[in-house]
């Protein structure tokens, strides 16, 4: 008898969280920030979503799941917070929630807009380097953010140039059609991250200066979009924070619009 | 036997008229026949009285029948039927026999391998001739490219290189204004390559009542023989765009072979077509599929290398003109909101050399990004509000975009883009777009080649298969690979559409090319329709980026098709001025009529155009020409000139309203000679016959040839008499006296009646 309540108990139990897990349709996260529930829009059929990459970092053992410089950080309250700014600002008719997309699978060619952020401690393999390549020279697009300093921008371009092994990244001049697709961003400068709130300063590591960086197509089309020395991701994600100052917050989002838009037109 | 029984040709009973000549009424030969064959039935009803009685009544009315019949024969002879014909007079009449001299009449296909100019001269030197001139004064013509008159017979040489029927016959019934011309004989195939006999030669001839008698020539059918029957090709088409020529063939002696259909550009073999050849006689159509190429005039040959023992091996190939234009229509592509399908449609056309595109982006609220603009000021004020500025463009493309975000004015600025510019306009399918953007209440739904409701939820994000409609199977839009039942098995794999819309059936004389499949049931994907002078279309989709995205880099795809969509789009997008010829290839003639449409920066017609044509001639000098303006046609010009030279010629036509170039346009043609002939080439005998019939005369074969002397008499042209035949002497009535009795005396011994 007591077996049997065990039993029944535990299908009970399992019952319970498998339609509680069900009824959530998309999985909400504990972030810095505290519990993000999801909005009810949550499965809205949209033009755009906000894709994030997620990619084997060299911090955790070559997995995908590190705690720290990994593909989930700011994840996923950045993404929401700037899909929200997305939805307000332009005519995108965009997700409320954001996509998770790896390179082992063929869902990223559904994405042809992909955010990677803290790549400066990604390491893809040859085959997800090659996925990447024939992903960006279809037509997707990647902006990568959140890195800094030389030994990260090493690390980075260790798997850029798997990926291209002879394009050049090149500097972004102003007269780049992604500074003026939507906002005119001749004026730009470096965002920081919230680490400025501790180290009283706006770059980490040796990235003294933000670098606005590309690599482009045979027909001279933005593929890459390279943020370096610069933690966009927390510009978003703190914008509604009262100590993290507007101005970057605002560059961020004038950015992150442009470089979709961009995307979303070349 | 006709003669032997009738005394006259039949052709007296088709052209004569019944008359009696005794004088008397013919309402006394009524009585009187009436009286006798009462006469006849008394002694029967009399003997049907009396008791003895050996006939029964039936026998009686045949005998009695037969007998009657007789006697009003007889009677009938004695007011002396006869018809009255009208005949040539002897010795005052110029009978014109004309014989064809074109290159055709040296094929050998007569009996004994004779050529047919041989045969010609054989039956006009073998009695026909000198049986005429007993009768008639004969001028003798040859006919080729004009008519000549001809000393003797043997002067013929077959060589001329082409065959003016028309032409000729014309002139010599101009000719019968000064001289009594009563009667024409024509001994031809019937080879015409001038057009045929038009209706204005015919009716001139019969209003002369001249009969014209026709000899056929040649063999009716090769045994085996295969000939390019005719080629359709565009006359214009943009560089590096696919185009199709319609080869339409007639074969005999060569059913079911395995042909290869060629098109070649010189050397250079641009397309080629296998083909079964089908059952005799049987024309057969094929498409070739190729590349325009590179800019410039082209003049293709397209054809069949000559078959085994072929009778003809110089009717299997011909040549077109193709001008490949080296303009880059420009396309305006609208869109309401940032969606993929706008940046994945710029992309399959970034890089495409015939089209380029044009676009307007609606980012936000109040923004508009503008794409492939040709100077900073175009399109900044949003979508254009004047038609000259609209209709810069030749095409349009119209994205996902309420109804509402044009004016009125613009509106019906798109319909007259259509209609009266003669663009090409497509409907992508979207949020806002089509049904959703409230263009089923507009008046603009008549431009969308598929029913539309008022819904606003026909957009669906949902995924779709797709698959080629009937009507895409053998269209240039929809073509991915050459093999039409490849292509359809190519359309199966492509990857789902993002999303699609759903609309109602095509419209009446809209094509369906290919249908969206969701859950077995299947939407409208891509439709055309023609609307007034230019065209619109429908993809009821922005999902087609996924064939990019999903498929292998080295997949073209989706590139492929939306290049082919855009330059359906715009090809046929009319310039300002307008030129074109009826015929660009003139084989052995010289006539070449130019026609031009001129128009004004909002399209619409000009009549008060000074509009001018310089020729370039093959030898490098150049003509102008002064181009009228046709009176029943607004905007329309016409000119007729003499290319005199074989060659290559370039036409380039120029218009001008006072100062203001309204605008120029060229076109190729070219002069062949020594061509028409080879085509053809079998007797005509169609032709012959019909315009025998046509004029009063008769068409004779060959082999009745010599009856034509005794019947060319019988003709109401030139000096006639009125001629009178007796009809009571022909063998056929004592035939049918000698029948009568016969026949009675038979039955009255079977049946014992004396």
């Amino acid at each position: 008898m007591r077996s049997r309540i065990w039993i029944f108990s535990l299908v009970l139990a399992f019952a319970v969280i498998s339609v509680t897990y069900a009824q959530r349709g998309r999985r909400s996260f504990d972030d810095e920030d505290g519990p993000i529930i999801n909005p009810p829009d949550a499965n809205e059929k949209t033009e755009f979503t906000f894709a994030r990459l997620r990619y084997p970092s060299g911090r955790s053992g070559g997995g995908y799941w590190g705690i720290r410089g990994s593909w989930s950080t700011d994840y996923p309250k950045a993404d929401r917070q700037f899909v929200q700014g997305l939805r307000r600002l332009s005519r995108v008719h965009v997700r409320s929630v954001e996509e998770v997309v790896d390179l082992d699978t063929d869902e990223i060619f559904n994405h042809p807009w992909i955010y990677a952020v803290e790549v400066g401690h990604w390491d893809l393999n040859e085959k997800q380097a090659a996925k990447l390549r024939e992903y960006l020279l279809k037509g997707g697009f990647l902006m990568v953010d959140d890195f800094h300093g030389s030994i990260e921008w090493e690390l980075f371009t260790a798997s850029l140039s798997r990926v291209f092994p002879d394009r050049p990244v090149i500097d972004l001049q102003n007269k780049e059609p992604v500074f003026h697709v939507l906002y005119d961003l001749d004026e730009r400068f470096q965002i920081p991250g919230i680490v400025m709130f501790y180290s009283g300063q706006t770059w980490e590591q040796d990235g003294v200066e933000g670098k606005w960086r590309g690599v482009f197509d045979d027909q001279g089309r933005l593929m890459v979009g390279i943020c370096h020395n610069m933690d966009i991701g927390d510009a978003w994600e703190h914008a509604d924070m009262p100590r993290y100052p507007e101005h970057y917050a605002s560059l961020a989002y004038r950015i992150g619009i442009n470089y979709i838009m961009y995307a979303m037109t070349h | 036997m006709f003669e032997f029984l009738f005394s006259y040709p039949a052709r007296v009973y088709e052209k004569g008229q019944f008359v009696l000549l005794a004088g008397w009424p013919a309402w006394a030969l009524g009585l009187l026949g009436l009286a006798l064959a009462a006469a006849l039935a008394w002694p029967y009803i009399k003997s049907r009285r009396d008791s003895e009685v050996r006939v029964k009544g039936w026998q009686a009315g045949v005998l009695w029948g037969l007998q009657a019949a007789m006697a009003l024969l007889l009677l009938s002879l004695l007011w002396q039927p006869a018809l009255l014909v009208a005949t040539l007079k002897p010795q005052q009449n110029v009978v014109a026999v004309i014989v064809d001299d074109s290159k055709s009449m040296a094929i050998a296909d007569e009996s004994g391998s004779q050529t047919r100019a041989a045969a010609a001269k054989e039956i006009l030197n073998a009695g026909l001739l000198d049986e005429l001139k007993k009768q008639f004064q004969v001028r003798l013509y040859k006919v080729g490219r004009s008519l000549e008159r001809l000393e003797k017979v043997d002067d013929l040489q077959a060589t001329q290189t082409a065959t003016r029927l028309s032409d000729s016959l014309r002139g010599v019934a101009a000719e019968s204004a000064s001289v009594p011309v009563g009667a024409i004989v024509l001994l031809s195939d019937g080879g015409d390559n001038a057009g045929g006999i038009d209706l204005s030669t015919i009716s001139e001839v019969r209003a002369r009542r001249i009969p014209v008698h026709t000899v056929g020539l040649g063999r009716e059918k090769y045994d085996r023989d295969l000939e390019i029957v005719s080629v359709d090709v565009p006359a214009r088409a943009l560089a590096d765009s696919r185009i199709t020529a319609q080869v339409t063939l007639r074969q005999t002696g060569y059913s079911k072979s395995k042909i290869t259909l060629t098109l070649r550009d010189g050397s250079k073999i641009l397309g080629q077509q296998q083909m079964v050849l089908k059952a005799d006689g049987e024309p057969q159509t094929e498409s070739i599929l190729f590349n325009a190429g590179p800019a410039g005039p082209k003049a293709l040959q397209i054809g069949v290398a000559p078959l085994d023992n072929e009778e003809n091996r110089a009717n299997n190939q011909v040549t077109r003109l193709v001008n490949v234009e080296a303009t880059k229509p420009r396309i305006l592509y609208i869109e309401g909101e940032p969606k993929w399908e706008y940046k994945f449609l710029r992309r399959a056309l970034e890089d495409d050399k015939t089209v380029s595109i044009t676009s307007m982006l609606r980012t936000t609220q109040n923004k508009i990004y503008r794409q492939g603009i040709a100077d900073p000021k175009e399109l900044e004020s949003g979508f254009p509000d004047k038609a000259e500025d609209l209709f810069q463009y030749h095409g349009l493309i119209i994205g996902g975009v309420e109804i509402g975000y044009f004016t009125v004015a613009q509106q019906e600025m798109i319909r007259q883009f259509v209609d009266r510019r003669g663009g090409g306009l497509l409907f992508l399918g979207g949020r806002n777009a089509l049904s959703d953007g409230g263009w089923g209440r507009s008046g603009l739904l008549d431009l969308v080649p598929v029913t539309i409701t008022d819904r606003r939820d026909t957009f669906k994000r949902d995924r779709a298969k797709v698959e080629l409609a009937v009507g895409g199977r053998d269209s240039l839009i929809t073509r991915l690979v050459e093999n039409p039942d490849a292509n359809v098995e190519r359309w199966k794999k492509l990857p789902e559409l993002e999303n699609y819309q759903e609309t109602g059936a095509a419209k009446p004389g809209a094509v369906v090319l290919a249908e969206s499949i969701i859950g077995g049931k299947r939407w409208p994907l891509l439709a055309t329709q023609n609307y007034g002078r230019g065209r619109s279309a429908i993809l009821a989709s922005a999902g087609t980026w996924r064939w990019q995205m999903l498929q292998p880099l080295e997949d073209k795809s989706h590139e492929v098709f939306w290049a082919q969509l855009c330059r359906w789009l715009v090809t046929a997008s009319p310039p300002r001025v307008l030129s074109s010829t009826p015929r660009q290839v003139l084989t052995d003639e010289t006539k070449v009529q130019i026609r031009a449409e001129v128009r004004d920066k909002t399209y619409l017609p000009v009549s008060d155009a000074k509009v001018e044509a310089r020729i370039l001639l093959p030898d490098g000098s150049a003509e102008m020409i002064e181009m009228r303006p046709e009176p029943m046609a607004a905007g329309q010009y016409t000119a007729t000139w003499d290319a005199e030279k074989p060659g290559a010629y370039v036409a380039e036509i120029v218009a001008k309203r006072g100062d203001e170039e309204l605008g120029s346009d060229l076109f190729n043609f070219r002069r062949e000679d020594g061509v028409a002939e080879n085509f053809g080439s079998e007797q005509n005998r169609e032709l012959l016959e019909k315009l025998s019939s046509q004029t009063g005369g008769v068409y004779y074969p060959r082999a009745d040839a010599a009856r034509l002397a005794k019947e060319v008499s019988y003709s109401e042209a030139g000096i006639t008499v009125r001629e009178a035949k007796d009809l009571w002497n022909l063998p056929i009535i004592f035939l049918v006296i000698l029948l009568l009795r016969a026949s009675e005396w038979m039955l009255r011994r079977k049946w014992g009646v004396v």
